[in-house]
Order: structure tokens, then sequence, then C-alpha cells
């Protein structure tokens, strides 16, 4: 049977905090991350990816595979909710016939021709910082140490910048 | 959508386009990158994917979100006994067996298959903090920070980078035939309390230059 997370909680039950945080969490990051549009529909959205994650065979016993388990499976029933929610705009628009009011490429290309154009490690190092990664995760992530991918990212930072023509210091 | 405050990483974001979704990695395969349990060759496709993906771009950033909160204890938290690891740094033991014996036959492969390679391999010199060492106190006053450095032998001229602690570069000095710095009184103000970070690249006389570790400075006031 799918609970309905934050609405319900029961003090006796173990997961019901964690729920309840990590509805709390996803609520935030898809309001400061998604476009407007996606943005409004925060709260179905995340609503409707935990019912997803309950609802998935031995959803029932996620609190015992433990609170890392819960947040993998929160974070990627959300991401697949919007994306499937971005299907659905864009069915919608194609239907209107709008054109999605994607920017031009002549105005977008630069910085990621710059990016293109640094050296492999820096450029990884750089991508997920400005992706909003901290040193350490980038460490973790490309299985650096923290030193290194501190280093990698300035450096790449610095490549960068000079690739614009230093318009960004 | 909040705006991020770093201009740089406000025109990526601008920039990323939007596509159909269709070539889009799965969802699970982030939140296997930033486990560190992906092969290096998918995780360097799925890094260089959101860097030309608007949709990829911000699972990204929902990814860093979430992983600083699920990162962050909680009273609740605390109070169980032993959570389990979010991120686990190494496989289990069973697991380590065949993945060895993956990386042999692997790299038995590589060495037998390999083609030569295209281009030289990038080499990331300094970053073992060999032959440049800051030689400058990590602690100075505001309005007389100075920073210095070790020589490299033959260098001609020394570039000198430095940035805030997230990342912005607030000053460069490029050309120095010192080795030191004096740091502008205007950037070192702006720094006090929160701190600087700086790096040293020697120029040789061919061209080639040799890179400095990332080194701190803070900066206290009142002196």
């Amino acid at each position: 049977m799918a609970r309905t997370p934050g609405q319900d909680p029961h003090p006796q039950d173990p997961d019901a905090g964690d729920l309840q945080r990590i509805r709390q969490v996803l609520i935030r990051a898809v309001e400061r991350h998604c476009p407007p549009g996606l943005a409004a529909l925060r709260e179905d959205l995340v609503q409707m990816a935990l019912l997803r994650l309950l609802e998935r065979p031995g959803g029932e016993g996620t609190a015992a595979r433990g609170a890392s388990y819960l947040w993998r499976v929160a974070y990627t029933v959300v991401i697949d909710e919007i994306r499937r929610a971005r299907r659905q705009q864009r069915q919608a628009q194609q239907l209107g016939g709008g054109d999605g009011g994607t920017p031009g490429p002549e105005a977008r290309s630069e910085i990621l021709d710059c990016l293109d154009g640094l050296q492999d490690r820096r450029r990884a190092a750089v991508t997920l910082h400005l992706q909003g990664f901290r040193t350490g995760e980038v460490a973790t992530t490309l299985g650096w140490t923290e030193k290194q991918a501190e280093n990698l990212v300035y450096r790449g930072l610095a490549d960068l910048r000079t690739c614009l023509g230093g318009e960004e210091t | 959508m909040t705006e991020p405050a770093d201009p740089l990483e406000r025109r990526f974001r601008a920039a990323l386009p939007e596509t159909d979704g269709t070539g889009c990695p799965p969802a699970e395969d982030f939140w296997a990158a930033a486990s560190g349990d992906l092969p290096s060759e998918r995780l360097r496709s799925l890094v260089d994917h959101g860097a030309h993906c608007a949709q990829c771009a911000e699972a990204w950033r929902i990814l860093a979100d979430v992983r600083h909160e699920a990162g962050a204890p909680t009273p609740a938290a605390e109070a169980r006994p032993a959570p389990l690891p979010l991120f686990r740094r190494r496989p289990p033991m069973r697991a380590l067996v065949p993945l060895g014996l993956s990386a042999l036959v692997a790299a038995a492969l590589v060495v037998s298959l390999r083609p030569p390679p295209p281009r030289p391999a990038p080499v990331e010199r300094g970053n073992g903090g060999g032959s440049l060492r800051a030689e400058s106190p990590d602690l100075q006053p505001v309005r007389r920070a100075v920073l210095r450095w070790s020589e490299v032998p033959g260098a001609r001229t020394y570039d000198v980078t430095v940035l805030t602690p997230d990342l912005v570069v607030v000053h460069q000095a490029k050309g120095l035939s010192t080795r030191e710095l004096k740091l502008p009184d205007a950037v070192s103000e702006r720094a006090a309390g929160t701190g600087l970070l700086w790096n040293v690249d020697a120029v040789l006389p061919d061209g080639r230059t040799v890179a400095s570790p990332t080194f701190e400075l803070r900066l206290r006031s009142g002196d």
C-alpha cells in the first residue's frame, strides 16, 4: 500500500523522518534548478516521485536498506519524473506550434567551445564545478585526491577565463 | 530557478542547449558517478554529456544539492546506530576479486591492442608540491600581505593568480621577474576574515610552464 510521505508520518515509523527530509530537499532542489514551468510543479513532481518509490516492489522495505538507499532511489525517481514532465511539455509545445524558446546557438556556443578546448582532466573538473560540485565531491566522483581536484578546478577555470578573453575576471 | 552568484556559472548554464532527451543517460548513472562507482570511460562521457545538455546539467545540479544535504547530519540520524555511509569509497571485498581479474584482462588487452595515442597525454605538474613552494607565511596582516615562492631554475617570469575560496579570480599578475607579489590593499581588504587561494606558473624560456599547487592565505585584520 502506498503511503503519502509528509502527510501522515507515524512517529514510530523509522523512515518517516527520512522521507520528510528527502521530500523537503528535493522540493528545494527542483525549485532552485528547474526552469519556472517545472519549478511550479515541484510539490507534485516530488510527491509523485516518492509515491513511485514506495510503490516499487519491496518499497515498504526501504527503511531496512538504510538512508543512503532512500536518497539514491528518491533522486533517481525525481529525475525520471522531471524528464517525464519535460516530455509532456515538449509534446504540448509541438502540438501548439511553439519552438520551446531555445536561445540561438551563436549566443551560447563560446563558453562551451572554450570548455571543450580544455585538457581532459581540467574540463571534467571544471564541468562538475560549474554544476555545483564542491572540490571534495569532484575528487570523489573523478577518483582523485581532493588536492588534485582543487588544483585542476582552479587551473581549468583560469584556462576557461583566458579563453573567454578575461571578461569574467 | 535560482541564478548562481558566479557569472561564469550563470553563463555556462545559459549556454547549455535543450535536447530532446533521447540520448540522455539514466538517472542511476549520475548517482553511481557521484559515488565513484562508474567506470572511467562512462564517467567521462557522462560528465561531457552534462556540458552539452541542459537537462542533464540540471540532473547534475540537483544531485549536487542532494549530496550536500544528504551528507549533513540530522539530530535524528545522529541518534540512530551506525547509519550506512551514503557514498561508499571502496567496494566490498567480495567485489574485489572479479574486479581485479577483470582489470588484469583489460590491462592485457589494452597493452596488446592499444593504438598509439593521438597526442601526448596532458601533464599536470606541481600537483604533488614538488618544485614550486610557497615561501610566505599562510597567515599575514591584511595591509601587508606579500606572496613569495621558491625559485624554478631557468624560469624567465612568473604568473600569479589569486582566487577567493569559491574560486573567483580576484587578482592576476603576469610576467613578474621577481619571486614575490604584494597583494593590492583592495584585494586583501575584501578577503579579510575569509582568506584567499593563490598559485604560480613559472614560465620557462621555451614557453613551457611549471605549475605550483594551490596555496592558502589567511588574512588577519588589525595589524
